[in-house]
């Protein structure tokens, strides 16, 4: 009975381990844990299965993007938030799926991000994020016209 | 997988990044269509001292030189940042740099 007892203990620590939150020293795997929000095809549906909620618009997260993309191949981006958010993530309509790339920040980081995505086609992209501490969502999303479709379209 | 390119800079306490890298970028149905596997970097994590100081996940959506640039104030000249570059059939390759 007692042996039965401990094991069942070290179970749960172990699962509690694998459950509890990240801290710095490891960052955040999302292909683990949110396997789903990479298969998702509408930004709605990404945002539903990477963050379990629906954010909300807000100006404290922005994103700088052109208005119109020539090379739909090579479109940068830069991801600016004065606010201490642990999880950014870009989701876009143009391509098939929706989720392009999600960035967990690690504390005191400095909110900044540039990178080139893809689109196939004009579409809008979100860009969402979430505070840390509180966990609220909050989003920002702009229509990128793509002239040359970049996905060997 | 391509070459990692990393430049690191350190100014005021404040180390900018960037890793340029060439990658196929294809995700599953460009490489369909292209009649090869779906090849592209998953994800990138960089450290300094330890301390991981940015993270992204990414899917073949990204553009093929992502261009990557970031911001941070974990590091300062003479740190060894380095890069650990995920691809999607779980190849992991390790790149490090000293910020200057």
């Amino acid at each position: 009975m007692d042996r039965r007892k401990f094991f069942k203990g070290v179970g749960l620590v172990a699962f509690a381990a694998i459950v509890a939150p990240t801290t710095d020293l490891k960052a955040v795997d999302f292909r683990a844990t949110k396997p789903d929000a990479w298969e998702a095809d509408k930004t709605t549906k990404g945002i539903q299965a990477l963050f379990g909620a629906t954010p909300v618009e807000s100006k404290e997260i922005s994103f700088k993007a052109p208005k119109l993309a020539e090379n739909g191949g090579s479109i940068p981006i830069t991801i600016k938030s004065k606010l201490d958010l642990e999880t950014i993530a870009l989701f876009q309509d143009a391509n098939p799926r929706s989720l392009s790339c999600v960035f967990s920040v690690p504390v005191g980081a400095i909110i900044e991000y540039d990178f080139r995505i893809k689109m196939r086609q004009t579409a809008f992209v979100t860009v969402v994020g979430k505070v840390r501490g509180s966990g609220k969502l909050i989003m920002t999303s702009k229509e990128i016209d793509v002239s040359i479709g970049g996905c060997g379209g | 997988m391509g070459k990692v390119k990393i430049k690191a800079k350190e100014k005021k306490g404040v180390v900018k990044v960037k890793a340029m890298f060439t990658s196929l970028m294809a995700d599953k149905e460009e490489a369909t269509k292209k009649g090869i596997e779906a090849a592209y970097i998953q994800q990138i994590v960089a450290t300094v001292n330890g301390t991981v100081v940015y993270e992204i996940s990414m899917s073949g959506f990204m553009s093929e030189n992502p261009l990557l640039k970031f911001k941070t104030k974990g590091g300062k000249k003479g740190d060894k940042m380095v890069f650990t570059v995920t691809d999607n059939h779980g190849k992991t390759t390790t790149s490090k740099k000293k910020i200057k």
